[in-house]
């Protein structure tokens, strides 16, 4: 009797209270999680109000004019508005910046394409020279198109060309280096182990010094790259090193069986390796690849300090104009949401197409 | 005769080496010709030479007429201070964002979620330029700077805490504090020796400890003249006395500090969940409270999974430190970088920065790999 009584009083609470109970139960576990989460949570209201405060509240957004930032305490995003050409571009043409917007889709495009696994093809390869050359004609300028040098290149597709380039061309320098490593010729090892340990051991700022300081007085005048090759090259000569052991590392992971299986068929070296070893191998190191993409990426940052004019320094040349009040701080917090969105995106998409992957083949 | 395999490689590696050392050579010579075309002299005889300018934050002493090996000197320390500063703060912080992510409560796993993504997705670069900014933006002038603790103040003027004073009379403390220390570490290696010889653990640790403590509060006591904690006043424009840091300094602490931490929390977070399940089982079943099972059990078998990859971030640390520059820190880089501005002695300065990054990092990463040999899993 009184069973029934009292389910019938709790009836009308509990399919109500139940869940929500069940959905507060990780905040409320023991006393210690009780202050955990009071404390946590006072400390996001607080934060979060001030930011919203001054990122939404009392932010100056349009008309995009020094006025309007001028009347307000909060952050100036009128001046990332009005500047965000000149920061995604930095002093590139104005009239040409439909192209280096194209060579940042183009250059976005096939990143995203390289990563899915329906695309590891040969055909890739030339893919990424053909996109390539198509990005530099863009960039450059001939054929049709007014020339910009490079010292006029600036912004997000410095950026973009610095990382595509120093992988794409660091790729084949990484697989010979890796198949060096491995090599059987002393001689051909120590070199390969020398170059590899060398790169990875110093800061990438230093070789960047080596490019910008010491090349030109290592090569004859005649042969002295610009600027941005110096830059390029040092960037391509650390991407190697990097890519180089991310490869060996799928290298080892092929059994010798594959090897001898060729050589049993009278393959030769190099016809082994083209053939059997590294499409295995570099299938096996693509969720590698995507993160050493990731760090270059946010690596290419650091040309700033040889002075190329990438995110970073066009930001800070937009700050220098006088008739605005130099928000720096929503400038860069602009830029840094840039690089963010391209890293974080890239590395939840590779998340996701390894993730397939697996289940695929599990 | 090239069918031959033996003949082949041989082949191979003299071109390759001929290729090497031609190569070496056209550089060497034309580097010797574009230093005569420009006049500029060849050789380390600068590093005599008093150096001409001003390091802004030093660690040792330095002054602008000392020569320019001493300047380097100080610029490599200023760049240690800073890596090992990080590192000591970064691995406690660390530690704690990797048990964070683990954690129950969704809102200590959620913050612990946007440290790691902001780190690990954002360039050092911006982070230290952003934060660099910032600093100027939100924090006030010195006459009104921020409390943090007793002491203890942040403005835009840098940070200046509260700084531990030792005079003459304080080194016998001083080396009894670091002797009995020394001792107690042996005698706990000792205990664990005769622990696993005869099954069990000798009691004099249980008094050495508090016999060492009250030894040595007793000597703090007696010499308590000897050390004083000297707080920083405000006099005029800014605080003086103390321990101050600049906002150069300041913020590349905290920046790189922050990012370091990101990615040393998710090493953390991985060796954690390395540990099989079967491990908690069986120590919750042997009766270990939860703090036993961690110290006891989990973190042994984690630093296994930790420690070789926790390696190569202290040394990216240590590489990383060199951004300093963009928020104009005066680190080793920095300061041979002017050197090679006063003095044009670029081959020289270049080859400093990298023949003492490499031994820096040969080193740091030699004495690392010792202590992961250490706790490697030995198989009997």
């Amino acid at each position: 009797m009184t069973d029934t009584a009292s389910n019938t009083l709790a009836l009308p609470i509990r399919p109500f209270l139940r869940p929500l109970l069940q959905r507060l139960a990780p905040f409320v576990g023991t006393p210690l999680n009780v202050a955990l989460s009071l404390l946590l949570l006072w400390l996001i209201l607080r934060v979060g109000w001030l930011l919203l405060d001054w990122a939404v509240v009392n932010a100056a957004l349009l008309p995009a004019k020094p006025e309007t930032c001028a009347a307000t305490t909060g952050a100036c995003w009128s001046f990332v508005i009005a500047k965000s050409g000149q920061i995604l571009f930095g002093i590139y043409p104005p009239a040409e910046r439909w192209r280096a917007g194209l060579v940042c889709v183009l250059i976005l495009t096939t990143l995203v394409a390289s990563a899915r696994p329906s695309s590891w093809r040969p055909w890739l390869g030339f893919a990424w020279v053909a996109m390539m050359a198509l990005v530099l004609w863009l960039m450059g300028g001939g054929f049709g198109l007014s020339r910009v040098p490079t010292s006029s290149w600036g912004g997000l597709p410095v950026t973009l060309i610095l990382t595509v380039f120093a992988i794409g061309l660091g790729f084949p320098m990484a697989i010979l280096l890796a198949l060096g490593r491995r090599s059987g010729l002393p001689v051909v090892r120590t070199l390969s182990v020398l170059v590899i340990e060398t790169i990875r051991g110093l800061p990438l700022l230093s070789l960047l010094f080596v490019a910008s300081i010491l090349l030109p007085l290592l090569l004859p005048e005649a042969l002295l790259p610009d600027k941005f090759v110096r830059a390029l090259l040092a960037l391509t000569i650390f991407a190697a090193a990097y890519l180089a052991e991310v490869i060996r590392g799928g290298l080892q992971a092929i059994p010798s069986g594959q090897s001898e299986a060729a050589k049993a068929l009278g393959l030769g070296y190099w016809n082994t390796q083209r053939l059997i070893i590294l499409p295995q191998a570099i299938r096996i190191v693509i969720p590698a690849l995507t993160n050493t993409i990731i760090v270059m990426i946010k690596n290419t940052s650091l040309v700033l300090v040889v002075g190329l004019f990438d995110l970073i320094s066009s930001g800070k040349a937009a700050l220098s104009d006088p008739d605005w009040p130099a928000p720096s701080t929503e400038t860069f917090l602009f830029i840094g949401l840039i690089y963010f969105a391209l890293a974080f995106s890239f590395a939840r998409f590779a998340d996701f197409l390894e993730r397939s992957g697996m289940e695929k083949r599990g | 005769m090239l069918q031959d395999a033996r003949f082949r490689a041989i082949a191979a590696q003299m071109l390759l080496t001929i290729g090497v050392v031609a190569i070496m050579f056209v550089l060497f010579t034309t580097t010797a010709r574009n230093l005569e075309l420009r006049g500029i002299p060849i050789g380390f005889g600068f590093l005599w030479k008093p150096a001409n300018f001003q390091i802004a934050e030093t660690i040792l002493p330095y002054s602008s007429s000392d020569p320019n090996w001493w300047a380097a000197v100080v610029g490599l320390v200023n760049s240690l201070f800073v890596s090992v500063l990080v590192i000591l703060l970064a691995s406690m912080i660390g530690l704690f964002i990797g048990i964070g992510r683990l954690s129950q409560n969704p809102l200590l796993r959620g913050i612990c979620r946007v440290w790691v993504e902001v780190a690990r997705n954002t360039p050092l670069v911006v982070l230290l330029i952003f934060n660099y900014a910032l600093w100027w933006e939100i924090l006030p002038l010195a006459s009104e700077a921020w409390r943090l603790a007793p002491g203890t103040h942040v403005s835009v003027r840098g940070l200046s805490m509260p700084a531990l004073r030792w005079s003459e009379s304080g080194v016998v403390p001083f080396v009894f504090l670091v002797a009995s220390v020394a001792c107690l570490i042996g005698a706990a290696y000792a205990a664990n020796w005769r622990q696993s010889v005869t099954g069990r653990r000798p009691a004099y640790l249980a008094v050495a400890w508090p016999l060492v403590a009250t030894g040595v509060a007793l000597l703090l006591f007696m010499h308590r003249d000897a050390i004083s904690i000297e707080m920083p006043e405000f006099r005029r424009a800014n605080f003086a006395g103390g321990w101050s840091l600049t906002p150069e300094l300041t913020t590349i602490l905290i920046g790189l500090t922050f990012y370091t931490a990101g990615f040393i929390g998710e090493i953390v977070r991985g060796g954690i969940l390395a540990v099989r399940k079967g491990q908690w089982e069986a120590a919750t079943a042997s009766g270990l409270t939860r703090a036993q099972t961690y110290r006891l059990v989990v973190v042994p078998l984690a630093l296994r999974s930790i420690v070789p990859p926790l390696n190569s971030q202290y040394i990216n640390v240590i590489k990383n430190s060199t951004l300093a520059i963009v928020v104009g820190y005066q680190d080793f880089m920095t300061v041979v970088s002017t050197m090679i501005n006063k003095t044009s002695h670029a081959i020289e300065g270049v080859a400093m920065i990298l023949g003492v990054f490499l031994l820096v990092n040969l080193a740091l990463s030699a004495l690392l790999n010792a202590y992961n040999r250490r706790i490697a899993i030995v198989e009997h």
